[in-house]
């Protein structure tokens, strides 16, 4: 029966109403701003009459309708935030629809709307828990390729890092981290279809960058318990909900916008140029004099460039009574700054809702499909440019430099000539809603959402016989092919009861429902190695000496009930509850349930009868809210005793023959989800007339049943490790944030507002395992194959730094000894440096992040900036410590290239322990600047408006490398040049 | 109104009760249920090669993907690469370049609880262990009746179920030997608690009886198939555990160390391989001197440990990898000064073909160990076979591990008929000038009967054994190891050498597994 259960509850609902016997008779009309015009949406609509009430509600467009029978009625329309406005004597004769039309003052300056919630919208004044919704006028500008990048610097608490790559991996962190082996990416639900944790399938870039930033109407935030309760087992870590543009009749039929954009690079690290390098060499490795070419190259200059971009957006727009539709059409293709990068999309979107039956039905369908190309650097293009040598010629005669030694570095304009790393991915995601208004119960509404997410990708590399890795390996060329593929299906049904009882004082907002989710994914991949001929590249598998090819399927599912009631009495005390019951089907049969509750008032202090009528203090709302919430993003199937089967490269010789194994695998069978339980208390307000809002949150979080991979007593499984429930950690933070409207711009005068978004997390690990002295090494480094400096441990944060403590000479610079014990501090005084005398030491999560939103006007002028800053941050710069050492000079007849660090502190072997790489990387980043000019009813066109944007404007730092953003997890690998792009483009709309 | 909610609480009841709508039972689909695994027959011969494969390779996908234990890169994680190290770096014998703080340790006899390769080889016994253990609990008799396997095939899983006791006792001799005391967890133990620690007479009784128990159950001396356990490898780890038993349980029994030399030669199954090289060719397979190899297989069996690691570590420098049938120098390993001084300086007319490969390098003394280019490159690994040619791959290497060997056993012979242990001293002299005769090509390199002594013959394993991890155990039984009597290079973290303490002539028990299993008591000194 699977799923028909549900269609069974609708039809049981729907065919339980009486014939339609009503009268066809309506009350319909519009609510507008008195100022500026813009549609109010969610106002209340009360129609009034003798022994009767009916109330309606404004959609998207401000449109309302109300079915009534013949008669004279009184109409009120009622918006938080505007002075109410009615109409008496409204006479509507049988059978007909009178029209009407309503313009609201504001009685605030700042006007806060009505934002989605899970399951369902609310008005943010009325909220109860942590939730910032995300327009368009304070999106990001310049190029922006990923929606994530939309909201940087927009919401306190919330960290959005990425990796100068344009469209690159994007990480975001909610109240920092709850999780250590699980995911702490916050769930994506775009237009009610939540996407798989980290937000789906890519080739290898951004996984969201199917999304067009151009189709998006609102990113939400949810960051309480309270908020994101309703998401239950995947709530741990926020909720983004992502709202896209529908049609509305008060949006430009047509509309086109186009971008233009071109990057440089802005900072790159830190080398020796090649007269250092010489030096150097001559110094410390005279030996190796002799490999020195009579060069000066700049590898870097020669595999980076001035990246351009463009980008066109279309979108048409319409309505026909009752019916809005939107299609869209997005074009952009992006060179990165790296050569031979490139990323292009190609989107579309289909938006569509009606109301139908009488105004009983209302449906809407939202379809997405994109396909995204990405070319990628091939092999270690930045790698080997960092740490050629910077004597040699690149290219003499037409033929390159390579080093004699396969040690050595290959040249990077070689492999960029003749390797090739592709990907493409289709990406659909798409819905369709319908919304039934059940007439016997009033505010009583049915929903039924179904809803998929469909990707497919390819990522193939290719190196030809004649690549110097090939060369050098001894294999005649290489293909590498990753098809994956996953498909989602959700289905969910929900009712809402949404009502006020004025003999009651009293609203209340009852939602109610169940949701099916499956997953499905396969994940192919070949291998083909010693090929026969390179002629065909990368699009086709001639005879190969070695071919592996891999297959692997899953499945999961995700069923879950839910509910949440929020009441409303004498419109300033709130209450919320919510329960949702999860099952996974990543858990064992007695783990297979969760359940999520919430709770959360408000109190608005400002409404009371004994608070001060003045308009200095405009608001005043206390919150409080908790929840618990699950994390459950991590492989299916750990609860499984399964057996592997060895695979072809791993048998064993019997004789003469090769017998292929079969290992037992090792798990936990009661294995269940991380839980995090979180108490937030926040206080909204609003001074002078709400020229001055805000909101301040102190929240702290615990999260029990951390899943770990520990050590099992030996000998006990085939296996040293489990994977099991067993740590906790806890984060606790302030978050403020303002929005200050300095200057209204009346009149074409300057208008200017100011945002800030503050906030400071604290994490820290609580228990990792049974014992407390216990300690897991994370952050694996570049250099020293499988050195990790990183550490949990109890009373710890979050991979804090674990090091030694290099000592420090009289010029502040660390001590170059000939031995540990003259360079490192023995902590534990033994007399021998060891693993015994590492110590935890910084962490990489800011103290206290700051992010600023200018926006200024006059006349027809746009002004924007967006800055953000970092206090307290702390970054192991890899880069430094992995080549800033004279070994690597010496230690093979292939010198490569030193990190300049290495000029102060006269390494000889790499320190790769020493706290000296473990930098302060506080910084202050102008992230974006704009100007835009609107003319108005320029040759025809409703409006033209033309844009400039520099993004990246300046980063002041005392870190010593690239980024001071460089990665979520504090180590600096990032070769990546940071860049500096300036956009400037038109829209037009019709 | 009332029929309205009376169907929608049914409608909602139906949805909570009907099993299909919260149905969340999914099977994995592309790996094995271990409920349907042992269906085919097929199934036990693959997890005795399992049993087996854990000494070869590191994981189920080959070198790289799904690894046998966690915690430590999968390419250090195989048995003999750790084992190798764990017998070797603190030694005389050799030392590595990289600068891994885990490996400095090692190299210096300077090591911690939590050194993760201490640990890795930790796990990797106990890795054995429990594959052994599963693969005896899942082949009772009552098992075999109840899945129904037939008659015919019985005979050949009682093998296997010698083999898989035989392969722990293996293990649980180098666990003994490298950490002492440590728990015996058996296919009877029960695993839903943390095993005791057993002492380490215990743990050595285990052993010896195991192998006595399962040797009727194997192939004679020398006729099992290649890469397996015959009488011969069992007589060889009897007489290892026999000879060094005065470090584990306090009493050497070197008479039935001698009584398993003894039946090793006597059976005649072995020969001294002509060609000194051949044993570390990629045609080794074919040496008759091998009691027991690793297989190592390019194609097959890929894998970072083993001869990969041996061969690729001891190249660097001044050495052409592709002379060696590899792709890449790894500059890691060199042979120390004190070693190579053992040797006949070159040059000096008589030639020690042993000495495979003196690449004078920039200097044979060492003050930094991280420059490959200082010490001595001995590269008797190589991926190419006797007749020159290169092994399947260049970069996984062919050449199996010679685990045991008949030079070895001609030198317990001498060893232990100096220590009493039986034999005549004429026939330990033949057997040590065999050997000589070998290396020299000619009777130049013989000693005589006087000059047949223990330091002798403790200086002749380190040149014909080098570099296959025999030193740190020989050592320990000639009470060298740790102190002051023989220092050498960068012992003690000091480059002219230092003395060490006593108690690290045992490894600490890892600390990972001290937290796991609190039933454990850490080794003196740690």
């Amino acid at each position: 029966m699977k799923r028909y259960g549900v269609f069974a509850l609708i039809a049981v609902l729907c065919a339980s109403e009486p014939a339609l016997a009503q009268s066809s008779s309506r009350i319909v009309g519009t609510v507008f701003a008195a100022e500026g015009g813009t549609p109010i949406v969610a106002a209340e609509v009360e129609v009034r009459g003798t022994g009767v009430r009916r109330v309606g509600q404004t959609r998207d467009d401000g449109r309302f309708s109300v079915p009534v029978d013949a008669g004279t009625y009184t109409v009120v329309v009622r918006r938080l935030g505007y002075a109410p406005d009615s109409a008496a004597n409204v006479v509507v004769a049988e059978g007909a629809t009178v029209t009407l039309s309503f313009r609201l003052r504001t009685t605030a300056l700042q006007v806060l709307g009505v934002t989605v919630i899970g399951y369902g919208t609310q008005d943010v004044r009325n909220a109860t828990g942590t939730v910032a919704a995300i327009t368009p006028d304070k999106f990001n500008v310049g190029r922006v390729v990923s929606a994530e990048q939309l909201i940087t610097a927009k919401v306190p608490g919330v960290q959005v890092i990425d990796n100068n790559e344009p469209g690159g991996g994007i990480s975001i962190r909610i109240r920092g981290g709850t999780s250590v082996n699980a995911s702490n990416e916050p769930l994506f639900v775009i237009d009610g279809v939540p996407l798989n944790v980290g937000g789906g399938l890519s080739s290898g870039r951004n996984p969201l960058n199917f999304l067009n930033p151009n189709d998006i109407k609102e990113v939400t935030v949810l960051r309480d318990a309270s908020a994101t309760a309703i998401y239950g087992s995947r709530g741990a870590n926020g909720v983004v909900l992502i709202t896209t543009k529908s049609g509305s009749s008060t949006e430009p039929a047509f509309t086109y916008s186009n971008s233009f954009s071109s990057s440089s690079i802005a900072n790159r690290p830190d080398l020796l140029t090649a007269d250092q390098f010489r030096a150097a060499v001559t110094a410390n490795a005279p030996a190796n004099v002799g490999t020195l070419g009579s060069a000066n190259t700049n590898w870097l200059d020669l595999v980076t460039r001035t990246a351009g971009g463009a980008e066109h957006n279309f979108a048409a727009s319409g309505a026909k009574e009752d019916m809005r539709y939107r299609l869209s059409l997005g074009l952009l293709n992006q060179d990165g700054i790296l050569a031979g990068t490139n990323t292009q999309r190609v989107s579309g979107s289909a938006s569509y809702r009606d109301v139908l039956l009488d105004d009983r039905l209302e449906l809407s369908a939202n379809f997405k499909g994109t396909r995204n190309s990405d070319l990628y650097s091939p092999g270690g293009t930045l790698g080997n440019a960092v740490s050629m040598d910077p004597t040699q010629a690149p290219l003499t005669a037409g033929s390159y430099f390579q080093y004699t030694n396969p040690l050595g570095p290959n040249n990077p304009l070689s492999d960029l000539a003749l390797l090739s790393d592709e990907g493409s991915t289709f990406r659909s995601v798409g819905n369709i809603e319908a919304k039934w208004y059940f007439r016997q119960i009033e505010g009583l509404t049915g929903t039924l959402r179904s809803g998929y997410d469909y990707a497919t990708s390819s990522r193939t590399s290719f190196s030809p016989s004649t690549a110097q890795g090939d060369i050098e390996t001894g294999r005649t060329g290489r293909l590498d092919r990753n098809t994956p593929r996953q498909v989602n299906t959700l289905l969910e049904v929900f009712g809402n009861f949404n009502r006020q009882f004025a003999s009651l004082e009293s609203r209340l907002d009852l939602t109610s429902g169940y949701t099916f989710e499956e997953q499905n994914g396969d994940y192919a991949s070949f291998f083909a190695e010693d090929l026969s001929t390179d002629l065909l590249g990368p699009n086709g598998i001639p005879l190969a000496g070695e071919t592996r090819p891999s297959l692997s399927v899953e499945e999961s599912r995700l069923i879950s009930f839910f509910a949440r009631a929020n009441w409303t009495f004498r419109e300033r005390y709130y209450a919320t509850v919510s329960l949702r019951r999860d099952g996974s089907s990543r858990f064992g049969p007695d783990n297979q349930w969760g359940t999520f509750p919430s709770f959360a008032a408000g109190w608005r202090i400002r409404d009371e009868n004994w608070f001060p009528s003045t308009r200095n203090i405009s608001d005043l709302k206390l919150r409080y809210s908790w929840g618990v919430n699950g994390n459950q993003s991590f492989g299916n199937y750990l609860y499984v005793p399964t057996y592997t089967p060895g695979g072809a490269q791993a048998t064993y010789q019997f004789g003469n023959q090769f017998v292929s194994t079969l290992r037992p695998s090792a798990v936990d069978p009661n294995i269940k989800w991380e839980r995090t339980t979180a108490n937030n208390v926040g206080l909204d307000f609003g001074f002078f007339n709400d020229r001055l809002t805000g909101a301040l949150d102190i929240y702290n979080k615990e999260t029990d049943d951390l899943i770990f991979s520990v050590p099992v007593p030996a000998g006990t499984t085939t296996g040293n490790f489990v994977t099991t429930n067993i740590g906790s950690m806890k984060n606790s933070g302030v978050e403020l944030s303002l929005s200050w409207l300095v200057l209204e711009g009346r009149n074409g005068g300057w208008g200017y507002d100011a945002g800030f978004a503050i906030s400071t997390n604290r994490n820290e690990i609580t228990s990792i395992s049974a014992a407390e002295t216990d300690r897991i090494l994370t952050g694996g480094i570049a250099g020293g194959v499988g050195s990790r400096i990183q550490v949990l441990q109890p009373g710890s944060a979050l991979n804090s730094f674990f090091v030694y403590e290099h000592i420090k000479g009289a010029n502040g610079q660390p001590v170059n000894g000939p031995t540990d014990l003259d360079r490192y501090v023995d902590q534990n005084a033994d007399g021998i440096i060891n693993q015994d005398d590492l110590r935890a030491y910084k962490d990489p999560a800011p103290r206290l992040i700051i992010g600023h939103t200018s926006t200024a006007s006059y006349g027809n002028w746009e002004f924007s900036a967006t800055a953000r800053a970092y206090l307290g941050n702390h970054v192991y710069n890899n880069v430094a410590s992995n080549l800033g050492h004279f070994s690597g000079l010496t230690q093979t007849n292939a010198p490569g290239n030193r990190h300049a660090s290495v000029l102060e502190t006269g390494f000889v072997n790499p320190q790769y322990f020493s706290d000296y790489y473990v930098e302060d990387a506080s910084f202050l980043r102008l992230d974006n600047i704009s100007a835009a000019y609107t003319f108005d009813r320029l040759m025809g066109a409703r409006s033209v408006r033309v844009f400039g944007a520099m993004q990246n404007v300046f980063t002041f730092s005392g870190y010593s490398g690239v980024d001071p953003l460089a990665g979520v997890n504090g180590i600096d690998n990032n070769l990546f040049p940071l860049s500096r792009t300036v956009t400037a483009g038109l829209s037009l709309a019709f | 109104m009332k029929r309205i909610i009376r169907s929608t609480l049914a409608a909602v009841v139906a949805l909570f009760v009907g099993s299909a709508c919260t149905d969340l039972t999914l099977s994995p689909k592309s790996t094995i249920n271990s409920e349907t695994v042992f269906t085919e027959v097929a199934a036990y011969r693959s997890l005795i090669a399992k049993v087996y494969a854990g000494l070869a390779v590191t994981g189920q996908q080959g070198c790289c993907g799904d690894p046998d234990i966690a915690g430590i890169d999968e390419g250090f994680s195989q048995y003999w690469r750790l084992y190798w190290q764990m017998q070797t770096l603190p030694t005389d014998d050799a030392i590595i370049a990289w600068g891994d703080q885990a490996l400095t340790e090692l190299n210096t006899q300077l090591w911690s609880s939590s050194n993760p390769f201490l640990g890795a080889m930790y796990y990797r016994a106990f890795f054995q262990v429990a594959m052994a253990n599963v693969l005896l609990r899942e082949t009772t008799t009552s098992k075999l009746d109840q899945r129904g396997v037939p008659a015919g095939t019985r005979p050949e899983i009682a093998q296997y179920r010698a083999e898989a006791r035989a392969l722990r006792a293996l293990s649980y001799w180098h666990a003994l030997d490298l950490f002492g005391a440590v728990p015996l967890v058996t296919e009877n133990t029960s695993v839903s608690e943390a095993p005791a620690q057993a002492t380490k007479q215990q743990i050595y009784d285990f052993i010896v009886s195991e192998l006595i128990a399962v040797r009727p159950d194997l192939p004679a001396i020398g006729a099992a198939e290649y890469g397996r356990f015959d009488q011969g490898t069992i007589a060889m780890i009897l007489a290892k555990v026999y000879m060094n038993a005065g470090t584990y349980v306090g009493t050497p029994n070197y008479t039935a160390a001698m009584t398993e030399v003894q039946s090793i030669i006597a059976s005649g199954a072995y020969s001294l391989d002509a060609n000194y090289r051949r044993m570390f060719s990629a045609d080794n397979q074919n040496s008759p001197e091998l009691i027991f190899a690793i297989p190592q297989d390019g194609m097959r069996m890929r894998n970072y440990g083993g001869t990969t690691f041996l061969a690729h570590a001891n190249v660097g420098g001044p050495l052409n990898a592709g002379d060696f049938g590899l792709n890449f120098a790894w500059w890691g390993l060199r042979m120390r000064p004190e070693t190579r001084a053992l040797f006949p300086s070159i040059g000096a007319g008589a030639v020690d073909a042993r000495a495979v490969f003196w690449a004078n390098m920039n200097q044979p003394n060492i003050t930094n160990m991280q420059d490959f280019q200082q010490g001595t490159a001995a590269p008797k690994y190589t991926n190419r076979t006797t007749g020159g040619a290169a092994g399947s791959d260049q970069e996984f290497v062919d050449t199996d591990v010679p685990m045991f060997r008949l030079g070895d056993v001609y030198l317990m012979y001498a060893e232990l008929n100096l220590r009493g242990g039986g034999g005549t001293a004429a026939q330990a002299l033949t057997y040590v000038n065999a050997l000589r005769q070998r290396a020299y090509g000619n009777a130049t390199g013989n000693i005589t009967a006087p000059q047949l002594t223990l330091a002798f013959v403790l200086d002749e394993r380190a040149r014909e054994l080098y570099m296959e991890g025999h030193r740190r155990q020989d050592l320990i039984r000639f009470g060298l190891f740790t102190g002051a009597t023989k220092i050498w290079t960068f012992k003690g973290d000091v480059a002219a050498g230092a003395t060490t303490a006593a108690f690290r002539a045992l490894y600490p028990l890892p600390a990972s597994e001290l937290i796991a299993n609190r039933k454990l008591t850490q080794n003196t000194g740690y």
